[in-house]
């Protein structure tokens, strides 16, 4: 009774979506106070990332070797950094290039590890096996570690930071689905759909990732925020982009050197760190709150 | 099966490692309470003065790698070793040659014949006698172990160690090495028992004559040295010395601040405004030996091309760089060396002069400038300065890429190629420190054409026969006048060759707590704490 | 079960095999030479070869890693190429401190977002949700050196209650495991949160609710424990990172841990050091990893373990 209940639930949100989703999801979404916030904080960083370059008030790369390490000001928004140069201008062009480096390192890492996980969850045995014990190889590297020697290997370079981000976040993200995939393998309904002769494929597709959604959501928005996070280590250690950069990670590290005597330095692009890293994690928990079919607001 | 057992073995080891490891490291934890107690009953039976032990704690920026003074390459293992040993000769606070062990000294005409007189009355900490024999054992030591460091810096050249006397030791060269007396500086004696019967404790407990004795090293943490109250030298000083390793500038900084340290070293530039200004520190520098430039391979286009080589010199700012990357430190490098060097010219510098490089530049068949990468290690400071000459070199129509890489793929990259023609490197950011004393190694490896990589650092791929005869042969004669001729010779003619883009010599800067005396830092940047005392 | 035990065990053998097949070719791929950075940048190249022939640098690889495996066997470590002295007594005075300092970490962060994430649950969409979340969040969202030097900043140079590093006592593990632990305890507050909000839809809580137990032990015995699988897998991967030490957070607090001598040793490219440290992470990652699928077995019966 219970299964065959649920199977229907199911079908009954994927029918929705069909007739009117961005309706049906904008309905739920907008009672999510923080979250729409956030998005709408998310939405202008989107605008200022590709508008960006076109409006700042000054050359982020041009020094003025006249005004090193001012304090906000009228003149200087967010003050000037150990060159001259405007901050306010590189946090605003900076931004694409850390946009593009958490979201494209994210995304690259969620469909592999996901296929990895659902393979690895679903099949079990030696499929399972191997897929675990290579992600333990790669995670019993302590967190950086491959990260740096990614780029020691790769080189310097934006791309390069983009991989090795990714490569870590691969066995978070199969580990991950694969222990919801255990769960929900359990489920009856998975036994039925199985007894019904549907194929693997559909059965991780249809029934079993979404069972792994709600973490999956969840955790992407963390990683996205972690990502940027993460190129800013890499940074710290010297190896992320290259520094004349903009990125935002680039300058918080550069940036801290100051910390005693010019703490605007470090503290904008912490601020933009943290702004944005926040509304990523809103976000994140509003749309889990809405996607989830298991989660009704009563 | 037996590989399982032993492997479990083994891990049951690193488990009852771990747990022993537990004791060593909750023991700083009790030691200072259990140390006090001990000193103090010490006190009153020994002292009826209830003198408190002094305790200096300094923090210098990198950890020790090793405290074999003959194996010796990282400036702060050379400072701990400093406090503890001593060698024949050493070095005055302006990095100049004095005689430390050695009471008296003679060198013969085809500088090949070195005589000590000792020093008598001097002991190891072991209570072994430092005389003719021990100075033997330490010389052979290093003579006939080609894996240290000494070895290939001028001991190689060792062919006789005659004792004559309880007291005096002749040592004689196969060839002439000019550079012979600073390495008797550097060359630390140790006890000859240690050398004889226990050889592999040098890395981690050495023994020497020093005014402190080893104390306790615990890895990555903290090394810390003791008075040694039968020096030889007498004096003055604090019981006890810590030495921290903290990497983190931001960290260090605080730690003098708070008081958790006594003395850091070095001060970042950037911070040396506040500090001063903050109540109990003073700041203190002191002009290095230590030169900043960015090499250009000479070799390769187009840096082959004097004129690109000179207009890329015109570009920079050198005020402008020692403000921007030196925070306002330092002084521009006007010659191949810096002044603190013995045999320095200065040189008329390149003023920046943004047409003139421009010309330069459109001469030599680039009108509308050029690309070109620049090299650099990880460092927050080479990073900076990397920006720094990219930003310059924009003015004079030259896009800059920046590669930073860390210092090992770096090194891998520059000594990967074989010969000239195989360098992909086009400039470099770097920094090259030698002794005040010791012109030959600041000049030979970075410019002679035997020394281009992998055999050594010229970078630069500088290959002029004639500037290679200069340093030959001032390499082989004790006549100063004729010395003193052929550096300023060598350092006219280099520097107008532009092998380099002469940026700076970096000010030492050192922070102390302002009841602390007698931490003094010198030119290579060597701690001397011999005479630390805090009031 | 303890057959379970022993036969993940024994599995872990061939693992670490080839863990430390990997872990070597993967060292020697990095560039860099070991010999020419122990002998120093103005070496020659005759001085840099005779370095690279004391330290045994000069036979095949191949070779290499068999000398390295045989010496690890008989229970040898390998010496160090940059200091000389014996890998284990580089670790000795390393491993606890950082075990320690995983352990505080992790127990902290636990309890406070398990805490939190209850809270927020119960509280759903109320101010104390928003309140708890924008605290987990906030942990989460600053970079850990960041943090680390305004934390130093703050009760170090400021209020001068702490030490700024080192290890010198209890107080020295504070900062540092507040830095390390924030991040973990936004984590475990968010998953707590989430999951429990899950359970506490389906229909054994309902049931249970309908049969009028107490809100309180629906709560705790149901739903948390039902929420607690996820949060598990998160402390378990966490706390497997966290074994290898924090680069970042070791290298603010001058704390001397694996992961300072990690990177230490890699930028020297100390490859017995490295090898071993790598092997050590590996072997307690793979244990962490065990014991979080056993506790997978205890909290939800329906999942089995595969003997």
């Amino acid at each position: 009774m219970q299964s065959s209940s649920l199977v229907k639930q199911d079908a009954i949100v994927v029918k929705h979506a069909k007739y009117s989703p961005v309706r049906e999801f904008w309905r739920a979404f907008k009672k999510q106070k923080a979250a729409l916030v956030a998005s709408i904080f998310i939405v202008l960083l989107i605008v200022i990332a590709f508008v960006g370059p076109y409006i700042v008030p000054y050359d982020p790369f041009e020094p003025d070797y006249n005004a090193i390490l001012q304090t906000p000001s009228a003149k200087h928004l967010a003050g000037t950094d150990e060159y001259g140069r405007d901050i306010f201008s590189r946090l605003i062009v900076g931004s694409k290039i850390s946009l593009t480096v958490s979201f494209s390192a994210v995304f690259l890492g969620l469909i592999l590890g996901t296929i990895l996980g659902l393979i690895s969850g679903y099949f079990g045995g030696w499929i399972d096996k191997i897929i675990m014990r290579t992600c333990d190889v790669l995670f019993s590297f302590p967190d950086l570690l491959l990260a740096i020697a990614i780029v020691a290997i790769l080189g310097p370079g934006i791309n390069n930071v983009i991989i090795a981000v990714m490569v870590f976040s691969i066995p978070s993200f199969a580990r991950l689905v694969r222990g919801a995939t255990l769960n929900a393998k359990e489920n009856v309904y998975v036994e039925a759909a199985k007894s019904m002769g549907a194929s693997h494929v559909r059965i991780m597709y249809k029934h079993i990732f979404p069972e792994t959604i709600s973490e999956l959501i969840i955790f992407v928005t963390m990683r996205v925020g972690t990502a940027i996070l993460a190129a800013s280590s890499l940074s710290f250690l010297g190896l992320g982009a290259s520094p004349e950069m903009p990125e935002w990670g680039v300058m918080l590290s550069s940036g801290r050197d100051y910390l005693g005597t010019a703490t605007h330095v470090v503290l904008m692009p912490g601020i933009a760190i943290f702004l944005t890293v926040l509304a990523f994690n809103l976000i994140g928990d509003g749309l889990r709150d809405v996607l989830d079919p298991k989660i009704k607001n009563n | 099966m037996k590989g399982l057992k032993n492997f479990i073995f083994l891990f049951a080891m690193i488990f009852v490692l771990a747990a022993c490891s537990n004791d060593d490291s909750t023991e700083p934890v009790n030691e200072p309470a259990k140390e006090s107690t001990e000193s103090s009953t010490a006190g009153d039976s020994n002292k009826p003065t209830s003198e408190k032990a002094q305790e200096l704690v300094i923090a210098v920026n990198e950890n020790f790698i090793s405290m074999d003074p003959h194996n010796t390459g990282d400036t702060n293992s050379n400072s701990v070793q400093a406090a503890m040993m001593e060698g024949l000769l050493g070095f005055d606070a302006e990095g100049q040659i004095i005689k430390v062990l050695a009471e008296d000294y003679t060198i013969s005409e085809d500088t090949m014949t070195y005589i000590f007189k000792l020093k008598q009355g001097v002991t190891f900490h072991d209570g072994e006698a430092f005389n003719a024999e021990a100075v033997k054992t330490n010389i052979e030591r290093i003579t006939n172990d080609s894996s240290l460091r000494l070895y290939s810096r001028g001991f190689s050249l060792v062919n006789g160690v005659e004792i004559l006397g309880e007291y005096e030791i002749k040592v004689t060269l196969s060839e002439p090495y000019g550079p012979m007396v600073t390495r008797f500086a550097v060359a630390k004696m140790m006890s000859p028992k240690i050398i004889k019967e226990s050889i592999e404790d040098i890395p981690k407990n050495p023994v020497g004559t020093g005014p402190y004795k080893f104390g306790k090293w615990v890895q990555g943490d903290y090394l810390e040295i003791e008075r040694f109250d039968e020096y030889w030298g007498g004096g003055d000083r604090v019981d006890k010395v810590t030495f921290k390793p903290v990497p983190e500038n931001g960290s260090r900084v605080a730690m003098l601040k708070t008081g958790e340290a006594h003395a850091i070293y070095p001060v970042p530039a950037q911070n040396q405004a506040e500090l001063s200004n903050t109540k109990d520190v003073k700041v203190n520098s002191v002009p290095s030996t230590i030169a900043r430039y960015v090499s250009l391979n000479t070799f390769s286009k187009p840096l082959d091309d004097i004129r690109v080589r000179q207009a890329f010199n015109y570009a920079v700012d050198k005020d402008a760089f020692l403000k921007v990357v030196n925070s306002g430190l330092g002084v521009p490098l006007d010659s191949i060396i810096p002044s603190k060097t013995l045999y320095y010219k200065q040189q008329q510098v390149y003023n920046q002069d943004i047409e003139k490089g421009k010309a330069l530049l459109a001469e030599a068949g680039y009108p509308d400038g050029l690309e070109i990468e620049i090299w650099g290690n990880t460092n927050s400071d080479t990073m900076k300065g990397m920006q720094f000459i990219q930003q310059q070199l924009k003015q004079i129509g030259v896009t800059v890429i920046i590669k930073s890489m860390e210092e090992a793929t770096l090194s891998d990259e520059i000594y990967g190629a074989q010969t000239p023609e195989e360098a992909k490197l086009k400039m470099w950011y770097v920094s090259w420190s030698s002794y005040a004393s010791d012109v030959t190694n600041a000049t030979k490896p970075l410019f002679h054409s035997e020394s281009f990589p992998p055999n050594s650092a010229n970078t630069a791929y500088y290959n002029n026969p004639e500037t290679d005869k200069m340093m030959d042969e001032a390499n082989s004669i004790s006549d100063e006048a004729r010395k003193t001729e052929l550096y300023a010779n060598l350092q006219d003619t280099i520097y107008k060759d532009a092998p380099w883009i002469f940026l700076g010599v970096d000010e030492i800067l050192y922070g102390v707590r302002s009841n602390v005396s007698g931490v003094i830092v010198n030119p290579t940047g060597g701690l001397d704490v011999a005479n630390a005392k805090i009031n | 079960m303890l057959k379970y035990i022993v036969k993940r065990i024994v599995e872990m053998i061939p693992i670490l095999i080839v863990v430390s097949i990997l872990t070597f070719l993967f060292i020697h791929l990095i560039p860099g030479d070991p010999a020419r950075l122990v002998a120093g940048k103005d070496a020659t190249l005759e001085e840099v070869e005779n370095v690279r022939k004391s330290l045994g640098l000069d036979k095949p690889i191949i070779m290499q890693y068999f000398s390295y495996m045989k010496n690890l066997v008989s229970g040898e470590l390998g010496t160090s190429l940059t200091t000389g002295l014996p890998v284990i007594d580089m670790f000795k005075t390393r491993f606890m401190p950082s075990i320690y300092l995983t352990f505080l970490s992790m127990f902290w962060a636990t309890i406070l977002g398990l805490l939190i994430g209850i809270f927020s649950a119960i509280n759903k969409n109320k101010w104390p949700d928003y309140l708890g979340m924008v605290t987990a969040v906030s942990g989460i969202s600053l970079p850990g050196f960041w943090l680390g030097l305004i934390l130093i900043q703050i009760f170090s140079v400021t209020f001068g209650i702490l030490p700024t590093g080192g290890l010198n006592g209890f107080s020295s593990y504070i900062l540092p495991s507040i830095t390390l632990g924030a991040g973990i305890m936004s984590m475990i507050a968010r998953f707590t949160r989430s999951s429990m909000l899950e359970t506490m839809q389906s229909d054994y809580i309902r049931t249970g609710r309908a049969k009028g137990l107490k809100e309180r032990t629906v709560i705790v015995q149901h739903a948390l424990r039902n929420s607690l699988i996820s949060v598990v897998t998160v402390a378990g991967l966490q706390f497997g990172f966290l074994l290898g030490g924090s680069v970042v957070v070791e290298t603010v607090f001058s704390f001397p841990g694996m992961g300072r001598l990690l990177i230490d040793s890699i930028s020297f490219r100390d490859y017995p050091v490295i090898q071993s440290a790598l092997l050590l992470f590996a072997f307690e990652f793979i244990l962490v990893n065990l014991i979080v699928d056993i506790l997978y077995t205890k909290l939800n019966p329906k999942i089995q373990l595969q003997s």
